[in-house]
């Protein structure tokens, strides 16, 4: 048989009446039997009863309470009682007139019963004691405590001092032997915890079943930045297909910013409203004079103008991570090269929902002997296909490849996105920098694909400081 | 880029194309895109290396080798215009060439498109007018054949485009739009270069023309000058002109006799000439082509070329700036047969990838803070003076865009400061971290160092709240490291520590200051840490 949930409570109420052996009775009488407040044992009483483990029946009854003036009589004395005490301390008797100054309108009263009772005598107009104590107090004293006042009942009721009230009471009765039971209930509990398992009472309970489809509280992890987790992601692809990782200044020489992307000193993207200086006094150009001398060379033969070296020493926030490949250009490492680096690039552009002030963008150079143009077109769709976008070549023209390609990739909206550049440097590039095969080279703007990826229309919230944003954001598996 | 805009039938006709999307597809080989406009116009974007493209003969000449419909190209016929340009002393703009257009007949279209292409020419080429800016007159109105080009003082009076009075040219750089944009460009010392026709003002190059040969609907014949600073790109803009509206049927070119200039007369219409071997295509492309097949694709790009033995002869057109080297014809080659039907193919040849130390390092950084219950933000370089100063201020942009960005931050924890504000209101406690770079000035340099930054706000916040989990990581990655207390703008007196390894110090720890907290807007407690992982990654065992 399915035994019934009790909770921890009425669990103990019936353990503590098994002990004292009690069955039932009024509440009250009960709770002081089994040490319980009353009043939790009523609501217990009540929740046995709703579980048919016990009875709840009101009893009208009757009892006796004190009147106001036995409640004094109790506090003060009775009149006699002051009488007999006054006599004992005269030594046994007194004057009446002694005995009404002293008691005033009781003194009648007083009299009058400690006669009846054969405490005194009254002779000449003097009361002389006889008798021993007054036996009254014995029943105040039952009535005060809720006991039964013995025969003084009809006196108390006659004099006043106590009176008959109605009454009603609850009295409890189990529906069996408490220890009976005790074996057919079992203590619901929500938690299980240390305790119980430490002292094995787990056993003693029952755990009530939860609404295992209610919602929780919202609780948020912890977070890697979601646009990290792609940067990282990017990284990975990279390092993946063979490339190795370089890092460059973000304050940059004019020199790998430009000059050496063969963009002549007065190409408009070196104008003042597309590139942003530093408040920095100029760099020495002396560690590069090979170099210089034969970017100047270039530029002058190139575009036909005069190249200022002034110029190439100013320091720009770069605009390009392409300056982290003219740098390891001007290293002239041995073929066959795989190099890539990813970082922040600076843009005069007003912050909108398209335009950030700065933003990360991924450089890769490859090459080596016989590197071709049909090669970087093969690298640039085995990267964007690993990332699982379709691309599109497009011709293009940039300053320092050639041939050149704009690349667009099909987003999952079906929309090709504009996405890189690339193109073989041209031969005067690699000249300058002292390189003597043929090198491939392609960037792109990380955060642009970022927000397609995660279907963000406003890139401000890539860098948002709301903690919450970050925390909540939905985790792409790739 | 430069975006140019025609009226849809136009382009189409020129084309020989039958929609706006076909054109498009023609035109995104050949490095444009196209679009079509709310005011009806198509739109084509055009790379600035191509600067024939900037008017429709030109966009048609390419377009019609792609389509397989033309090749080659075809030297103008050319004669005596009859007239001389004298160049006297203009040293703030020595160079000048100029030719006669016969026969170009402007309607309101063409002159809408011949003035878009001035004006594309101006601003690309031409470097906003400074390098090389562009007259076109209406030949019937030149006043003489005798034409002269020198500096005079500002008291040189003229008719200025648009207004039928005589003033001084003082008058015009003041009070014209022209004037007051171009007027600098090569004024010098009071003195301002003109072109006069038999002693009257018709341009002062390069601000403005004048109002008596100014061109009109019903112009047949274009005198064109073109003005700069190098001789070469002025000699090569008046060809880029003369070979792109001589593509039209009838139109023939006039050449001017020059005095005193580098040249005897212009246009120069001068063809580059290329003894190309195919192996120069082939090595670049990744291609196998012959002497044929290159011939072939060059002509589809409008060059003159036919295969001879074992190479080919090239003849550049005129109109092309771009070609520099047996490189950029093998682009072309390359435009011709089509990016995608050249065959990408994936490099033989493997290398072994890797990371760089910081950046290994800051992935276990990152796993390690969020195991400790830190959130990463990332926010960016660029600043306001406010929040840098909280740092001692940073590197300052010479010409920022908005002051809020104006300067590298020279710390990450004034940004960290911002981010505790922006998040006042979400359950404490509040732990961030963050991984980024910071620039300082250093040796009469600037260097940006790659730093960790950790916050932590709550109700309380204590010291050891930001230097348990500080130590935690440190140990981890089995830094050895000594504490001792420093001073610091941000953190308070007493609670504040510098962390030193290796005689070097790594950063700092410590409670933020209440009187910056107050400033900041924060009303709870902070406590912080920053310390570099440039310097870890070289200290941290591998």
């Amino acid at each position: 048989m399915a035994k019934t949930p009790v909770s921890w409570t009425e669990y103990k109420v019936l353990e503590a009446m098994a002990k004292a052996g009690v069955r039932g009775g009024p509440i009250g009488e009960v709770a002081s039997r089994i040490g319980v407040p009353e009043s939790t044992l009523h609501s217990v009483a009540r929740l046995l009863e709703e579980k048919g483990l016990a009875r709840v029946r009101v009893e009208e009854g009757e009892r006796l309470e004190l009147t106001e003036r036995g409640q004094e009589a109790l506090r003060e004395g009775l009149p006699e009682e002051k009488l007999v005490k006054l006599l004992e301390e005269k030594g046994g008797e007194a004057s009446i007139e002694e005995v009404r100054e002293r008691l005033g309108r009781e003194a009648g009263v007083a009299i009058g019963q400690a006669r009846r009772q054969g405490l005194v005598q009254v002779e000449a107009g003097r009361v002389k004691l006889t008798g021993a104590k007054p036996g009254l107090r014995q029943a105040l004293e039952a009535v005060a405590q809720g006991r039964a006042p013995g025969g003084a009942l009809g006196e108390l009721l006659s004099r006043g001092l106590a009176r008959r009230v109605k009454i009603r009471r609850e009295v409890l009765e189990l529906a069996g032997d408490p220890s009976s039971l005790l074996d057919r209930v079992e203590v619901e509990a929500s938690r299980l915890t240390h305790d119980m398992l430490a002292s094995g009472e787990w056993r003693r309970y029952r755990f009530r079943p939860y609404n295992v489809g209610a919602e929780p509280p919202r609780v948020m992890p912890a977070r890697i930045h979601f646009l990290t987790d792609f940067i990282e992601m990017l990284r990975d692809l990279m390092k993946e297909m063979g490339f190795t990782e370089a890092r460059g200044p973000i304050v940059e020489l004019e020199l790998f910013n430009f000059d050496l992307l063969f963009q002549a000193q007065d190409h408009p993207a070196r104008e003042i409203h597309d590139t942003l200086w530093v408040e920095a006094p100029p760099a020495g150009l002396e560690e590069y004079r090979e170099l210089v001398e034969r970017t100047r060379r270039t530029h002058e033969e190139g575009w036909g103008y005069r190249w200022s070296p002034e110029v190439a020493a100013r320091l720009v926030l770069r605009s390009q991570t392409t300056s982290v490949s003219a740098r390891l250009l001007a290293s002239r490492p041995s073929p066959p090269i795989r190099f890539f680096t990813l970082g922040r690039v600076y843009r005069s552009d007003v912050v909108d929902a398209t335009h950030l002030p700065e933003f990360h963008q991924l450089d890769g150079i490859e090459g080596y002997s016989g590197y071709t143009f049909r090669d970087l077109l093969g690298t640039l769709r085995e990267i964007f296909e690993r990332l699982g976008l379709q691309v599109k070549f497009k011709p293009a023209y940039f300053p320092f490849t050639e041939p050149s390609v704009e690349g667009y990739v099909r987003l999952p909206s079906g929309r090709w996105l504009e996405l890189f550049g690339a193109g073989l440097f041209r031969p005067e590039v690699l000249y300058m920098a002292g390189v003597d095969y043929p090198v491939g080279a392609w960037g792109f703007g990380v955060e642009r694909l970022a927000a397609a990826f995660y279907g963000i229309s406003d890139i401000r919230l890539l860098y948002t400081r709301d903690t919450m944003y970050i925390r909540s954001f939905p985790v792409r598996v790739v | 880029m430069p975006v140019v805009k025609f009226k849809p039938d136009r382009l189409l006709n020129a084309l020989g194309v039958g929609s706006v999307e076909e054109a498009g597809e023609v035109l995104f080989r050949l490095k444009c895109e196209v679009e079509e406009n709310p005011e009806g116009l198509v739109e084509v974007e055009v790379n600035p290396d191509r600067p024939d493209m900037y008017m429709l003969e030109g966009i048609a000449r390419a377009a019609r080798g792609i389509l397989r419909l033309e090749s080659g190209w075809e030297m103008p016929r050319v004669r005596d215009s009859g007239i001389t340009l004298r160049v006297g002393e203009a040293p703030s703009r020595p160079y000048i060439a100029a030719a006669v257009v016969y026969n170009y007949r402007l309607d309101e279209d063409t002159l809408d498109e011949l003035i878009q292409f001035q004006e594309k020419l101006h601003d690309t080429i031409g470097r906003r007018r400074r390098k090389v800016a562009i007259g076109i007159h209406d030949l019937a109105k030149l006043p003489s054949t005798e034409v002269e080009y020198k500096s005079q003082g500002l008291d040189t009076r003229m008719k200025p485009l648009g207004l039928d009075v005589d003033v001084e040219a003082s008058w015009v750089l003041e009070n014209t739009e022209q004037g007051v944009k171009y007027g600098g460009i090569s004024l010098e010392e009071g003195r301002h270069p003109f072109l006069l026709a038999g002693g009257q003002v018709i341009a002062m190059p390069p601000v403005i023309n004048s109002n008596i040969t100014r061109l009109e609907p019903g112009t047949r014949d274009l005198f064109i000058d073109v003005t700069g600073t190098d001789a070469r790109t002025v000699a090569k803009v008046l060809d880029v002109i003369v070979s792109t509206l001589s593509y039209r049927d009838g139109v023939e070119v006039g050449l001017v006799r020059l005095e005193g200039a580098p040249w005897k007369s212009t246009p120069l219409l001068s063809s580059v000439k290329y003894n190309l071997s195919p192996s120069e295509v082939n090595n670049v492309l990744g291609t196998s082509l012959t002497p044929e097949e290159v011939a072939d694709h060059l002509s589809y790009m409008r060059h003159n070329a036919r295969a001879s033995g074992a190479t080919v002869m090239v003849a550049v057109p005129p109109f092309r700036v771009d070609i520099l080297r047996s490189v950029d014809l093998a682009e072309d080659v390359a435009i011709s047969i089509g990016y995608e039907d050249l065959g990408p193919r994936l490099p033989h040849f493997t290398t072994r990838g890797s990371l760089l130390g910081e950046t290994r390092l800051s992935r276990r950084l990152r796993e390690l803070l969020v195991g400790l219950g830190f959130t990463e933000v990332l926010q960016l370089t660029l600043t306001s003076p406010k929040l840098a100063s909280l740092a001692g201020g940073g590197v300052r942009v010479r010409n920022p865009v908005q002051e809020e960005y104006s300067v590298l931050r020279p710390s990450l924890l004034p940004g960290l400061i911002a981010v505790a504000r922006a998040n006042l209101h979400r359950d404490k406690p509040v732990k961030v971290f963050e991984i980024g770079l910071v620039a300082r000035p250093s040796g009469g340099g600037i260097v940006d160092e790659l730093m960790l930054g950790l916050m932590v706000m709550d109700y309380e916040a204590s010291y050891e709240d930001i230097q348990a989990p500080l130590y935690s990581v440190l140990r981890l990655l089995g830094i050895s490291f000594a504490v001792e207390p420093t001073e610091h703008g941000l953190l308070m007196p007493g609670r504040a520590a510098r962390i030193l390894a290796e005689g070097t110090v790594l950063g700092v720890l410590g409670e933020v200051r209440p009187e910056v907290l107050e400033e900041a807007g924060v009303d709870y407690p902070l406590v912080v840490a920053e310390v570099s992982v440039d310097k870890l990654a070289r200290l941290a065992p591998g």
